[in-house]
């Protein structure tokens, strides 16, 4: 049979859509609008000699809360326990959630765990852990060229623990722009020494990456060049002069699997590359109320810590860090100066030098005053330059 | 062929209003009967009769079994004898002049050739009626008539030796020669049929002499052949096509009925079922009826699969006309990728998988293409709001070579466009597939079929992100009949799929990333039918996989992104099988097989190595192996059963139960937590085990009215090995180390379904709900982390309450009503509940695995269709489908997501059809 010529009557059709409204709403579920407040139990027991033992006790947040760090929680009964039934009391002397026990020497063949009961009524306590000497750090050192890697290298003998944790403070120098040798005391212009001065100051911070490292794979218990920091090339903490304290402990599997947890949490998160929600089951409990979640892992460890300083001019090929900052100057003649500057400090205007007519040159304060970008113009103790 | 004509036997109450019963008597007695006939059967009164006479009965046992006979006669006539028997009874008897009588229901049998047919006229009806002007009215209805009726000879006639011998053939629709699968083919009254297979071959083995072959099939009207066979032959049977009628009709297809199969836990659905429900925008959706089947659940409006039977969706084999299809969707997941005009129906097996498929745990979905009209052109247009599309089917050759061909492509830019919503401004979503099938029949032994199929999609939706995904298969089968009860099917294909998500955000970051997954398959099936007890299928297969697992780009010359390419994989798996379906007796039937597996894990890859007794993680990577082409990894294998039993507890009612074992070998990873699920596919490999898992279902079935409305209950009860979950903080996309990030958990998972069906009348339709749970456990320290303390926790595809009714009501021929109601539990969703800082380092807090749900899903949609006319004989044919999608414009949620805005963690529903869509579809036939 001859194929039939088809007929094809485009005939009218049209959609009626006219709207598709409101595609993507707020998912605020009662699960994401309760409180939420857990218990966070921050620190760790030291088994240091002399040591203190130090827990921060703080609140977790509702996911629509802005406060940046957790709600301090005080008046909570803290106390250390031993396996052999001894006990220590921890105190939050400043009522600051920050619980201290005395200078203490740890029998590190007993076991510890951490009481804690709040003013709410709720008990809470840890599995009991068994105690770990963390091997000095062999070594702390950086490589460059590009941007700067800083490493540690440690050691331990094989049957000791294999899992370390890491964090580290560090703090760099930076200048302000135009440096002045005199500066403002009780409204009055004076030259500056290294207790008032304002060019040369020093920032700290800490570390806010989870940072860990196990030679569980090697046939050695050795860390082997962990890089614990990268400072990407130009960075302005390598201006001048930076210092960094990484401090090393040794933890259980259990701990660094807690940790490792933790580095995950918030990665990429509304990304393609989402990574899975974490579950993090510590081993601290609340036993009043077992179902009600409590954020931290107890270990029993002492620290131990290596400092590494570097100065710019060791670096290949490393950019001064150019603020971009427009600095204002002007001169004043007579005593303009004064009543331009200090009835009001921290107005625009700092002293910067006198010219050769010995008429004062004002400039942009934050040009001229370091601690305007932050930290302080004291030089810490353990400043080498 | 020749048909020789030897007698017609007309039935037709037609033609029977014109003859007495009484003036067929013939006068001829032969011999008179004495006896004393107390508590006969006919048949045995039959037999006795014969005996006595010389006369031979043919009548259907079926019909006389109910017939007492109590009676005494003397010296009677054969006519005295059943005028008597028959008397207030509505059975005829003819007596024809060779000495047969045949009885017959409701009006009796002419035993002559009316002139008309060429016949030498000896009717013996006096009153000489004039059949042949009858006969003028409706030839086409007489060749129908005539092809039920006339007795064809099958075999060599010269073949006296008495025995068994077998008939086959195709059974095909006699309007488009399109083959008709899943038909019960079955002689005279006996209780055992034969099913026709994917291509309508049959084979049934008989004792020689006449019979009664009769057919009947799913949406087809029954026929039959009445042969005589002296020695194997064959015998093609052209079925007409069951024309709907508003009254409900009297099925008598129970051979094919659900109560009646051996088989357990599969759903059959033909494209007319399916164009009855109503979709979004009109587009008949096959996945989307689907999963209105009780045990099918899906996650979200717009996923990309099914779970069954508390499985995932990775756990289903889906079929496109033999090929593997990774991607059954258009549009993120809005369209099943099949065009509704080419597909002729749907198989799902949900359990009682049958030996020759495997590799996969949950189910087979196998979607049936369409062989094409073989007699004439014909073609299918349609415009709808989203999509248009045109299928043309017809024979290159006649009755030789039949092509199909069918594009579908989507306009939906436009629409997006026109959104009110400023977030789809320049959003852009494309579409089209491709399906081609040529039959082609070499000689009555040799068939080949040739497929392919393309489908293909892009989309934008926030300017900068381009998804874009691709399947593409084509394989050839080539079907050879040995003899009437063995032959065989060789198919060779290649199937393909890949994706893509580009990214021009800012031209240093610009990425593209990559998958792909490319199989080379080979099949040898064998189907050896010994008698009609045993149906035995043997076969073999083995599939070549090669999967790039991901690669990410930089894109443009500025891009300066770092490229991240995670080594290819490539596996062997393959499969030998044996399997009988055993007829015990007309109550008991039995389903056997066994099927064994294996894979092989081939280089060249690298294979990280792992400190033992420690759980896999990056940081107890040891060193790396490397192995060369085709080297052979790591090899798994295993043996499958697969049994399932029917008991007939009575003609519209049976009992069934099944066991089923199962491997699986390739495993999908999905990304579920982000707002693009970017799914890749896994190989097994040393470190990841196949899945196993094992199914033992028990199911109740029972037809009413005259097997048109059909109930089921199921039960079953499911165990999984190695079900991949992935570790608290995994990272799926582009690790090179999967293994770390994922978690072998054990699963199970139970359920019941319930189903009642009417599948005739005006209102038509089904409700189905499911209880179904599936749970997960992973409580072995050294794989990693326990998830939720070692304990059961739901799967993220656990929704334990499904309905869906589907209702089609046909007002009159012309207008008919559809309504679909959905609902469902909201799928568990693992929460972000606080936010907490620990040694400086922020952190967030999630609740327990899958503790929470998401909002339950419930939707309504309608539709009417309303046909142009109704007139068989027009050059076009054409419809309107009127509807609303989502009626109570209920805001379902197809993603929950978080994502950090202004340093704080947002939640985010996204719904895609948050409104009710009204849509005007026009179809035209041709």
């Amino acid at each position: 049979m001859r194929p039939r010529y088809l007929l094809l009557l485009c005939c009218g059709s049209w959609l009626l859509v006219t709207t598709l409204t409101r595609c993507r709403q707020a998912y605020d579920p009662p699960a994401i609008q309760a409180a939420n407040n857990y218990l966070v139990v921050d620190g760790f027991i030291n088994t240091g000699a002399n040591a203190v033992t130090t827990f921060n006790l703080n609140t977790s947040v509702n996911l629509n809360d802005t406060t940046a760090t957790g709600k301090p929680v005080i008046d909570a009964t803290v106390t250390l326990v031993a396996s052999n039934g001894q006990t220590w009391p921890l105190i939050d002397s400043n009522n600051t959630g920050s619980y201290s026990s005395a200078p203490l020497d740890l029998d590190i063949t007993q076991r510890y765990s951490l009481s804690i009961s709040t003013l709410n009524g709720q008990k809470y306590a840890s599995d009991p852990v068994p105690c770990y000497q963390t091997p000095p750090i062999d070594s702390v050192w950086w490589r460059q060229p590009g941007d700067l890697d800083i490493n540690v290298t440690t050691h331990a003998p094989a049957g000791n623990t294999r899992y370390y944790r890491y964090d580290f403070i560090q703090t760099w120098q930076h200048d302000a722009e135009l440096q002045s040798p005199w500066t403002v005391v009780n409204g009055l212009l004076v030259a500056s020494d290294s207790s008032n001065q304002l060019s040369e100051c020093w920032t700290t911070d800490s570390s806010t990456a989870v940072l860990l490292a196990t030679s569980a794979s090697l046939t050695q218990n050795l860390i082997s060049g962990y890089t614990v920091n990268i400072i990407p090339n130009g960075d302005a903490r390598l201006d001048i002069g930076y210092s960094i304290l990484v401090r090393q402990y040794a933890i259980t599997e259990d701990a660094f699997n807690y940790w490792q947890l933790i580095q995950k949490t918030t990665d990429n998160i509304g990304t393609l590359f989402d990574v899975q929600p974490t579950q993090l089951i510590g081993n601290i409990h609340c036993t009043t109320n077992p179902t009600q979640p409590v954020i931290g892992f107890i270990s029993a460890t002492s620290m131990q810590q290596q400092r590494l300083n570097i100065l710019h001019t060791w670096l290949n090929s490393w950019p001064h860090n150019e603020p971009g900052n427009t600095c204002d100057t002007m001169t004043l003649s007579g005593n303009a100066g004064y009543t331009l500057i200090w009835p009001n400090p921290g107005a625009y205007w700092w002293p910067y030098y006198f010219d050769a007519n010995d008429d004062l040159v004002v400039g942009s304060r934050f040009c001229l005053d370091c601690t305007y970008s932050g930290g302080t113009n004291k030089k810490p103790s353990f400043w080498p330059w | 062929m020749l048909h020789h004509l030897i007698r017609i036997l007309l039935i037709t109450p037609f033609f029977a209003v014109f003859i007495h019963t009484k003036t067929m008597a013939q006068t001829q007695d032969k011999k008179r009967v004495t006896g004393n006939f107390e508590n006969y059967t006919f048949t045995r009164l039959a037999d006795r009769l014969e005996a006595a006479t010389g006369y031979h009965f043919y009548y259907d046992p079926r019909d006389l079994d109910t017939l007492a006979i109590d009676m005494t006669v003397n010296n009677a006539t054969i006519n005295q004898i059943l005028d008597r028997l028959f008397e207030h009874t509505d059975f005829h008897y003819a007596i024809d002049p060779y000495g047969r009588v045949f009885i017959t229901r409701h009006a009796a049998i002419i035993t002559t050739l009316p002139e008309a047919l060429g016949g030498p006229g000896k009717l013996t009806s006096q009153q000489g009626i004039d059949l042949a002007a009858q006969d003028q009215a409706d030839r086409s209805k007489l060749k129908k008539v005539l092809a039920e009726n006339q007795l064809m000879e099958i075999g060599n006639k010269a073949n006296h030796t008495p025995g068994k011998a077998t008939v086959a053939g195709y059974v095909r629709n006699d309007a488009t020669g399109e083959p008709v699968v899943g038909a019960s083919v079955y002689a005279d009254a006996m209780t055992i049929a034969v099913t026709t297979d994917q291509f309508g071959f049959y084979s049934l083995t008989l004792p020689k002499g006449r019979h009664q072959v009769n057919v009947s099939g799913s949406g087809m009207k029954d026929t039959r052949r009445i042969i005589v066979l002296y020695s194997d032959g064959k015998l093609d049977i052209d079925m007409p096509e069951a024309v709907a009628t508003l009254k409900a009709v009297i099925v008598s297809a129970e051979k094919t009925s659900n109560t009646q199969s051996v088989e357990m836990g599969v759903n059959r659905l033909n494209i007319r079922t399916i164009k009855q429900v109503p979709v979004v925008f009109g587009e008949t959706d096959i996945m989307k009826v689907v999963e209105s089947l009780p045990g099918v659940t899906t996650v979200g409006e717009a996923s990309n699969g099914i779970n069954v039977r508390g499985g995932s969706t990775d756990q289903n084999l889906i079929l496109f006309d033999g090929a593997t299809v990774y991607n059954p969707s258009h549009l993120f997941g809005f369209f099943s990728a099949f065009n509704p005009d080419v597909v002729k129906g749907v198989e799902l097996y949900k359990s009682g998988i049958p030996e020759k498929y495997g590799g996969r745990l949950s189910s087979v979905l196998d979607v049936s293409m369409l062989g094409g009209n073989n007699k004439k052109w014909s073609g299918v247009a349609a415009i709808g709001p989203l999509t248009s599309k045109l299928t043309i089917e017809g024979p290159l050759q006649k009755e030789k070579t039949t092509v199909v061909a069918g594009v579908r492509t989507t306009y939906s830019n436009w629409l997006l466009n026109n959104l009110p919503d400023n977030a789809y401004h320049g959003s852009k979503a494309n579409f089209y597939d491709a399906n081609l099938r040529i039959t082609h029949i070499i000689d009555p032994k040799n068939t080949l079929y040739v497929m392919g199929y393309l489908s293909s999609d892009w989309f934008n939706l926030d300017n900068d992100t381009t998804y874009r995904y691709n399947n593409k298969n084509a394989n050839i089968k080539w079907k050879h009949l040995f003899n009437n009860k063995s032959n065989a099917l060789f198919s060779f294909g290649v199937d393909n799929y890949q994706y893509s998500v580009s990214d021009t955000r800012d031209s240093t970051n610009d990425f593209k990333l990559a998958f792909k997954i490319n199989q080379t398959w080979l099949r040898a099936e064998f189907s050896y039918a010994p008698d009609n007890r045993n149906a035995i299928s043997y076969g073999v297969s083995s599939i070549d996989y090669k999967l790039h697992p991901g690669s990410y780009t930089p894109l443009g010359s500025e891009s300066i992104v770092v490229p991240n390419i995670v080594p290819a994989e490539q596996a062997l798996e393959s499969a030998v099988w044996l399997g009988d379906q055993f007829t015990v007796n007309s109550r008991l039937s039995v389903s056997a097989g066994l099927r064994y597996s294996v894979f092989n894990y081939l280089g060249p890859h690298d294979e990280y190595n792992y400190a033992p007794g420690v759980p896999l993680s990056t940081s107890t990577i040891v060193d790396t192996s490397h192995y060369g082409k085709n080297k052979f990894i790591k090899t798994y294998s295993a043996p499958e059963i697969r049994l399932s039993a029917r008991y007939s507890l009575s003609d519209n009612a049976s009992v069934k139960v099944s066991y089923n074992t199962l491997e699986q070998y390739i495993h999908m990873l999905s990304n579920t937590v982000s707002i693009s699920p970017t799914d890749i596919w896994k190989l097994s490999d040393p470190h990841i085990k196949p899945q196993q898992g094992d199914q033992v279902s028990l199911g109740y079935y029972r037809n009413f009215k005259a097997n048109t409305i059909e109930a089921s209950v199921e039960v079953y009860y499911k165990r999984i090995r190695n079900y991949l979950d992935y570790k608290s903080g995994a990272e799926l996309l582009l690790n090179s180390h999967i293994e770390t990030d994922v978690l072998t958990t054990k699963g199970k998972a139970y359920g019941a379904e319930f189903l009642l069906r009417k599948l005739t009348g005006r209102l038509n339709g089904w409700i189905s709900y499911t209880y179904s749970r599936t749970f997960l456990k992973q409580d072995d320290p050294l794989a990693g982390q326990l998830i939720n303390y070692g304990n059961w926790y739901p799967a993220d595809f656990d929704k334990p309450h499904n309905l869906n009714v589907i209702a089609n009501y046909r007002v009159t021929h012309r207008y008919s009503f559809s309504a679909n109601v959905v609902y469902s539990t909201g799928r568990p969703i693992t929460l972000p509940l606080s936010i907490f800082v620990l040694d400086g380092t922020p952190g967030l807090y999630y609740s327990q695995r899958n503790q929470y749900r998401i909002p339950d899903y419930f939707r309504t949609d309608v539709s009417v269709i309303i046909d142009g006319n109704h007139r068989i004989h027009q050059r076009t044919h054409n419809f309107w489908t009127v509807g609303a999608y989502n009626l109570f414009a209920r805001q379902n949620p197809y993603s929950v997501y978080f994502i950090q805005e202004n340093g704080k963690i947002k939640g985010y529903q996204l719904s895609i059809f948050g409104t009710v869509i009204p849509f005007v579809t026009y179809t035209i036939k041709f």
